[in-house]
């Protein structure tokens, strides 16, 4: 008989960190069914090379808004399409998919099911048909993947019996005794370290602080880039919409201190968010953690692995509070299902135990659903409402989510404004359905940010490549940016003003939207200015801006009804080599705006509309039309 | 070559202190033809992955390293912003004797490098102990459509230059039918009393009653001022509370001592 794989494989693509969760419940519960060998990696770290050698093999992939695979899946999906693999690549390997998806969206769970296809027509054996968890759902991805995984290790374990031990503790949650943390924390003596010193007076210890924070969190999935690349001040901080308008959005303008910046339009300006210093106080009182004690955070070795010193390199203990403030995210994000189930093991009162497992069994999936994820709950909030769960330090910061960076769009040119980088952001506020008002962690930081009162706050940033490559000065331009939409934008309208003084540019057409004139016109001086006296949006220079207010009459208008009403320019313009951007925070609005386009190729060629969206689709290959979606 | 006023030319980027002539020699003898101009940098590490040239200036660029770690993201970035459509980088470092250059080629291809590959190249620099290798890539052509006259029957829709990647399959052409149409929302019941809701143990507070309206009880001030609890289980939060209970959204409270209202909340307000 031939040699049984006693190695479970999990392979998952994640963008938010919900695959990567799923994934790694799947390998607990196969390291729970007493599986030898249980490794779960994400995509990006794997050599798609090595596939073959594997025998079993569980992926779980996420697929973002638009149909696309996550970012960390692009490499090793493109090795997977390759037409010389052939269909027998994959031959002897066993394996599943489980997809994330939301099937509000056109494109649901694409990334899923064209890697559950591809890999069949390479040669691998599904164990079983693909799950795909919907974020529609009462209790979202969980509602699909708990039968699924049932299923999956039922089957496995019929294939492979050797797999799967003790298949009974998986079925048998109950019965569970909780495992060893996987990091563990030294304490080290207080001179270690160097005093905190007054930020604003030496940013690059602030710099290195951060730095060192964040690569010691193991809730952070990678570590490429912890350093800020720039420490940024605020200097202007203006409200863009009315003020009796519900919906407050800021131009926020922003400096560096000390290092210069330098970054292409279509950029992307990363943010770490300062927390609430007295909520980081009421978190430390609330689990017993002393501030001031200095720390490091490890990996605990497993009775396989000997722990090598130098695969950590070298640590630098940091203050607990300032690794809490800098790495944890304990006011804003939700925790996940395995933080109650944890939470359950260190209960000491009786009802609270009880509704800690309730919580993490798949009879209470839909209850926490409500009380946790729909509500938005904060980590210090659940703990808050579990007084008696006293959870020790090393299982928080695993478990804690960790603090993330808020990515915004850049809305100014270097070339207008060198050294500066301007934002346009919608501070978020919501109320839950228990009626709680909640608001954005980063954005309410921001706004509360005064050029004059708070001199000494630093915004630690980074600025990346967007979704948006920056065009050259003879591209002609039909830009369509809706709402705080219209940031980029205004970054490509001032590089092309200034360009224009220098040599000549080609025509700009910039299609805008909002609710009202009055209220929530954003940059209306802006725009209108660059559409007279020769500007680069004004007729004279082949140029257009065109808006639409939606609420400004009783029908609603769109800046896809727009679109359709200057069929005839766009289409000169598309003939011209135009390249096509769009750039919103709508879910549904890229989908409307290139069907509005798809009728525009319609009706000024004749073509069919099938054509047309083909058209379309080689115009993005080419990379001539590109969307940058937010949620 | 000469394309309107820009030098051809080759750019050779390396961080040693010193590259002695014959490079450019040897490579004038495999990659680069006599004519060309090589603008040469050393020590390029202080420069901050930033070259002071414009766009598209260079057909190639040729980046040698004795560390394998030295091109990141941003360099190879930047590289690629100074190549001319359809430019070449070739890379030569050195890496460990048993460790695959797979990991460099990975990452040219994330910088947006087209075939990638390693070729057997003579050494740049002088260097015992580990082994060299040498990559090369193409950044990808960026054509522009042609414009053409408006005919009055049959309209020909305007070739796009696109870069063929014939040797990858379609991926769109892995979707059947079934999976292009549009996707059935699961069917939702009323969210606030859904059918797995429990009532808390000894409930009194009406849920039964509560099934029909979906609106929060509004409360009184004297259930503000000395909060009770029948069931007892109002005050110990909302994982405790059932869905109808007048006290839902507020924080956990003992009975008789007043509720802090929502103000009191842990929003982030500086």
């Amino acid at each position: 008989m031939a040699m049984e794989p006693r190695r479970l494989l999990v392979l998952y693509a994640s963008q938010t960190g919900n695959a990567m969760d799923a994934a790694e419940r799947v390998g607990r519960e196969a390291e729970l069914g007493g599986c030898a060998a249980v490794e779960v990696v994400s995509m990006d770290r794997f050599d798609a090379g090595c596939l073959p050698k594997e025998r079993v093999v569980v992926f779980v992939v996420s697929t973002t808004g638009q149909g696309d695979p996550p970012d960390s899946m692009k490499v090793f999906w493109r090795f997977l399409l390759q037409r010389n693999l052939g269909n027998q690549w994959l031959e002897g390997l066993n394996y599943a998919v489980f997809g994330l998806g939301d099937s509000g969206y056109q494109k649901y769970n694409f990334a899923a099911k064209k890697l559950d296809r591809r890999l069949v027509d390479l040669g691998a054996k599904p164990i079983i048909e693909k799950g795909l968890g919907d974020d529609q759902h009462p209790s979202g991805y969980e509602g699909a993947l708990d039968p699924w995984l049932l299923s999956l290790w039922r089957t496995l374990n019929q294939i492979y019996p050797s797999i799967l031990p003790r298949m009974s503790d998986i079925l048998h949650p109950e019965m569970r005794t909780l495992e060893n943390s996987k990091f563990q924390v030294i304490y080290h003596s207080a001179d270690s370290v160097q005093q905190d010193s007054d930020m604003s007076e030496h940013p690059e210890n602030f710099v290195k602080l951060i730095e060192r924070a964040r690569l010691m969190s193991p809730a952070l999935q990678c570590h490429d880039e912890e350093k800020p690349h720039h420490l940024l001040r605020m200097v202007t901080n203006k409200r863009l919409t009315k003020e009796a308008y519900d919906r407050d959005v800021r131009h926020f303008e922003l400096e560096s201190l000390s290092s210069v910046i330098d970054f292409q339009v279509g950029d992307v300006l990363e943010i770490l968010p300062g927390q609430n210093p007295s909520v980081v106080d009421a978190f430390l009182r609330r689990c017993n953690l002393d501030p001031d004690c200095c720390i490091t955070i490890q990996r605990r070795a497993t009775e396989k692995e000997s722990l090598d010193p130098s695969q950590n390199g070298v640590v630098h203990p940091i203050k607990l509070r300032s690794f809490v403030a800098l790495a944890m995210d304990i006011a804003s994000a939700s925790p996940r299902r395995y933080f109650f189930e944890v939470m359950s093991f260190y209960a000491t009162a009786e009802h609270e135990k009880e509704k800690l497992q309730h919580f993490a069994s798949p009879e209470g999936r839909d209850d926490l659903y409500q009380y946790n994820q729909k509500e938005r709950r904060t980590v210090l909030e659940v703990l808050e409402d579990f007084p008696s769960v006293q959870m020790p330090f090393e299982w928080l910061v695993q478990l804690v989510p960790p603090l993330k960076k808020r990515a915004f769009s850049i809305s100014s040119s270097p070339l207008a404004h060198p050294n500066q980088v301007h934002l346009t952001v919608n501070i978020v506020s919501w109320t839950t359905p228990f009626k709680r008002k909640r608001h954005g962690l980063c954005s309410t930081w921001l706004v509360a940010l005064d050029p004059q009162e708070s001199r000494g706050v630093v915004i630690p940033s980074w600025i990346h490549r967007g979704c948006l490559p920056p065009p050259p000065p003879s591209l002609p331009l039909i830009l369509i940016g809706p709402g705080t939409g219209c940031a980029p934008f205004r970054a490509f309208i001032e590089q092309r003003a200034v360009q224009n003084t220098k040599g000549p540019t080609s025509p700009v057409l910039f299609f805008f939207g909002c609710r009202s004139q009055e209220s929530d016109f954003l940059y209306e001086h802006f725009w209108l200015s660059h559409s007279q006296n020769h500007g680069v949006l004004s007729k004279e220079k082949g140029g257009g801006f065109f808006v639409a207010f939606s609420r400004d009459q009783p029908k609603k208008i769109y800046v896809q009804h727009k679109i359709r009403e200057e069929s005839a320019r766009i289409w000169r313009l598309l003939n011209a080599g135009a390249a096509i951007y769009i750039a919103g925070s709508s879910t549904k609005m890229p989908t409307d705006v290139t069907s509005a386009v798809e009728d525009v190729i319609v009706k000024e060629s004749g073509m069919s509309k099938e054509s047309a969206s083909r058209w379309l689709r080689a115009l993005e290959k080419a990379g001539r039309f590109n969307t940058e979606a937010w949620s | 070559m000469g394309s309107a006023g820009m030098e051809n030319g080759v750019l050779v980027l390396t961080d040693e202190i010193a590259l002695p002539i014959s490079v450019i020699r040897d490579l004038q003898s495999e990659s680069v033809s006599e004519d060309d101009d090589v603008v040469v940098i050393t020590q390029c590490g202080s420069l901050g992955a930033k070259l002071p040239f414009g766009p598209a200036s260079f057909d190639v660029v040729v980046a040698v390293s004795s560390s394998s770690e030295f091109f990141t993201e941003r360099w190879l970035e930047e590289i690629g912003r100074v190549l001319k459509p359809r430019g070449k980088i070739l890379l030569q470092t050195f890496i460990e004797q048993d460790k695959p250059s797979s990991a460099l080629e990975r990452k040219l291809l994330m910088s947006g490098f087209l075939e990638v590959q390693t070729f057997e190249a003579k050494a740049l620099l002088p260097y015992e102990k580990a082994r060299i290798v040498s990559l090369e890539g193409k950044k990808a052509s960026w054509t522009i459509g042609s414009s053409f006259p408006l005919k009055k029957e049959k309209i020909v829709l305007p070739k796009i230059q696109i870069d063929d990647e014939s040797d990858l399959i379609d991926e769109d052409s892995l979707l059947t039918e079934e999976d292009l149409k549009k996707p059935q929302l699961p069917i939702v019941g009323d969210c606030e009393l859904g059918s797995t809701r429990k009532a808390c143990k000894n409930c009194v507070c009406g849920r039964a009653e509560a099934e029909a309206k979906v609106e929060k009880l509004g409360l009184t001030a004297e259930q503000i001022n000395n909060p009770q609890s029948a069931c007892g289980s109002c005050g110990l939060g909302d994982a405790f509370r059932c869905s109808g209970c007048p006290y839902r959204g507020l924080p956990p409270f003992k009975s008789g001592e007043k509720v802090s209202l929502p103000s009191n909340f842990l929003v982030a307000d500086i």
